[in-house]
């Protein structure tokens, strides 16, 4: 049950996150909508090595033998919030610039090139 | 030192000698910068280019840490290296060397994060071709996109390269996503993260977790790629982008995208859904061949020459999606001789790019109007450049194409090819097309009606500093490569055993999870390529008739009447590509769930 819950949310918040970025108007609010979209890899990678009733994979006062979650997850979603973490800002960076020069935040009105 | 060892070296050395530069760059002379960092992809050149041909004599397997499988299970972090990707890392290092020295005097001040950044990019390229881990893949994919959307941006005065880089930025982020859920739906099947260990555990049938797996990290890559509809973040980009790294991202990060589908879909999944390869042909080459001509169209008529060259990469790009998608060992072949005999043609033309508007302040090809008459050396490169483009004998995407013609002719596909060949020639035809105008004046004028786009300032110090040799030697030497792989005696033998060692699923198998020594590489006779000698001419000739007629319609009777149908005809294409990034991601989002709808509808 809880895997299903699990899968659904992940889906859920990944869904909702690409709508607000295809739908934004503000570059800063299209950047907060990518981090929604990113923490949808979170709930996905954490519930594939989660397992019922098992502890944190730290073995320094436990026992040997007692069940504990998939320490790969972890290490995988730390990286991804390292990597997201780099991009966020880097992104940041880009909209303060933009706003500096332009005034404005909107996409519509950023137009840079078309056709 | 056994080749063995070159294979971490060549990409931690860059990565260190990139914290290097980062440490003393505010200390030391800019040109020490450089050339260290010239240095550095010198060596990673030479480096990747042994482990290549040491890969030729088996398949190179290194783990980090000492971590080799136990009884057949892999738990640690592997490069396998195999003479595909020890190749494309070779040549990925070689173009990062090209233009880190088209750069030298490409920019009088460039400041040292420059080097810093290109180093980091270089390195992230390289063990992304070398890594046998998915998500080590990832992880460089990452690096690799961070380093390229802050390089896209590096000229932080100019707004419209600003707006570029955060366009590629969200839509590489989003892609960076998919390829992740799909990673972790496969590691929460399988419980692995090395290539040949999935495969094992997916053994050969599929469901639909593992098409929704394989949709979603497909889809992640071809963003990378710029598969239509992901494409649209690649044509602003480059087009802003500071010249030598153009060369780098038209030239081997696109095509990075599509070999990592190759790789993933060959190492990972082409054991399940080995079934299904009649509907995953059809669906890629749709695609393929939408983007082909959606790049195609666009290339044509652009007044933007670096943005031209940007849509000629996306048709490009069509191409090599319809040559993986024959999922054949010569399909493969033929894709990787065609990015060699590609990336460095379009190297050459962004180069000379870099020279018109390093000399003359703009790539408008409507301001350089018969601005260029004085500039041989550019008017031959970019002339050449555009016949090699098209797939003119004797040039290396000549090559490329004849491999990818007899292997679309192997599976039944004999019409597949001819298509390809017209989006080539279009591409090809545009550059000449704007060359005729920027050299001799010739076409029509412009709409005076038409709104004069907005173009981007000068990307470096500008004014007359005498001929541009440095500059001319890299583009005509990137040029001469791109004709010289076409003449290689035996390359497409080499290419075709290549192509067989990639896609040999039970060979990885065992030379990785049971650490059996590899065999030498096979050289099957590959056709004589005379037999596409007509085809390649063809493109050519057609190339040179769309120039022509682009150029002298007008003066036909009806001519002007017909131009200016076709232009209406293409208004809604140029519409979609409006620079709105909140698009671009709606765009992404239905590229997205067309793909995944169709694999799973049909792999069922």
């Amino acid at each position: 049950m809880i895997g299903f819950l699990a899968f659904a949310v992940a889906a859920w918040v990944f869904v909702v996150g690409l709508y607000g970025m295809a739908t934004s108007r503000n570059l800063i609010h299209l950047i907060l909508c990518l981090s929604v979209t990113q923490s949808s890899t979170y709930v996905l990678i954490l519930e594939v090595g989660y397992r019922l009733g098992a502890t944190a994979p730290v073995f320094s006062d436990v026992l040997p033998g007692v069940r504990a979650v998939d320490p790969v997850v972890d290490a995988l979603t730390l990286t991804d919030i390292v990597v997201g973490a780099t991009a966020t800002a880097l992104l940041l960076a880009f909209a303060l610039r933009v706003h500096k020069k332009r005034q404005t935040l909107d996409p519509e009105a950023l137009r840079p090139m078309q056709g | 030192m056994t080749p063995e060892t070159l294979a971490p070296l060549a990409f931690a050395v860059p990565l260190a000698v990139a914290a290097l530069c980062a440490a003393i760059g505010p200390f030391v002379p800019r040109r020490v910068l450089d050339a260290l960092a010239i240095a550095t992809g010198l060596f990673c050149t030479v480096a990747c280019a042994l482990l290549a041909q040491a890969a030729t004599r088996g398949t190179i397997v290194h783990w980090f840490g000492g971590w080799t499988p136990r009884h057949g299970i892999a738990l640690g972090i592997a490069f396998t290296v195999d003479p595909a990707g020890g190749a494309l890392a070779a040549f990925a290092a070689f173009l990062s060397t090209a233009a880190l020295l088209f750069a030298w005097t490409y920019y009088d001040e460039s400041g040292p994060p420059f080097p810093v950044l290109m180093l980091t990019f270089m390195s992230a390229l390289i063990g992304f071709f070398l890594t046998g881990d998915l998500f080590n893949m990832f992880v460089f994919f990452e690096l690799m996109g961070v380093a390229a959307y802050a390089l896209t941006a590096y000229r932080t005065e100019d707004e419209s390269a600003v707006l570029g880089a955060f366009a590629f930025g969200v839509l590489n982020s989003v892609g960076a996503f998919l390829v992740l859920l799909g990673i972790a739906l496969v590691y929460g099947r399988t419980g692995a993260l090395n290539m040949a260990q999935i495969s094992h555990a997916l053994g050969t049938h599929a469901d639909a977790l593992i098409v929704l797996a394989f949709a979603f990290v497909a889809a992640g890559l071809l963003v990378k790629a710029a598969l239509a509809p992901f494409h649209f973040w690649l044509a602003d980009a480059h087009a802003v982008a500071p010249t030598p790294l153009c060369v780098l991202f038209s030239g081997i990060m696109v095509q990075a995208g599509l070999y990592a589908v190759a790789r993933v879909y060959w190492s990972v999944f082409s054991g399940a859904l080995g079934g299904h390869e009649q509907t995953l042909r059809t669906v890629l080459i749709v695609f393929g061949l939408v983007t082909a001509f959606t790049g195609a169209f666009m290339c044509f008529g652009q007044r933007h020459f670096k943005r031209l060259l940007a849509f000629s990469t996306i048709a490009h790009t069509g191409i090599l999606v319809c040559a993986f998608a024959l999922l054949s060992a010569h399909g493969v072949a033929g894709m990787i001789v065609y990015v060699l005999g590609h990336g460095l043609t379009k190297g050459g033309l962004f180069m000379c790019s870099g020279i018109l508007l390093n000399r003359l302040g703009t790539v408008d090809v409507e301001q350089l109007r018969g601005k260029l008459s004085g500039e041989w050396v550019g008017i031959v490169a970019i002339a050449l450049g555009a016949l090699a483009l098209a797939g003119m004998p004797p040039f290396g995407t000549f090559l490329g194409s004849s491999l990818i013609e007899h292997a679309a002719e192997d599976v039944g596909l004999g019409w597949l090819p001819w298509v390809l060949l017209i989006a080539a020639a279009l591409t090809g035809g545009s550059v000449l097309n704007a060359l005729g105008r920027m050299a001799f004046g010739w076409g029509p004028p412009p709409d005076p009606e038409a709104k004069t786009p907005q173009f981007e300032s000068p990307e470096a110090n500008q004014g007359d500093k005498g001929f541009p040799l440095m500059m001319y030697a890299c583009a005509a030497f990137l040029i001469v490569c791109a004709c010289a792989i076409g003449l290689i005696p035996r390359a497409a033998s080499a290419a075709l055993g290549a192509g067989e060692r990639f896609v040999d699923r039970a060979g990885q198998l065992a030379i990785v999870l049971k650490e059996t020594p590899g065999a030498p590489l096979a050289l099957p006779p590959a056709e004589p390529i005379t037999s596409s000698l007509a085809s390649g001419l063809l493109a050519a000739v057609l190339a040179v008739a769309f120039a022509a007629l682009a150029l002298f319609a007008h003066r036909l009777p009806s001519g002007a009447d017909a131009t200016k149908v076709l232009e209406t005809m293409l208004k809604p294409l140029r519409r979609i590509h409006d620079g709105v990034v909140t698009d671009y991601v709606a765009w992404l989002a239905a590229g997205t769930a067309a793909l995944g709808t169709a694999l799973a509808a049909w792999m069922r």
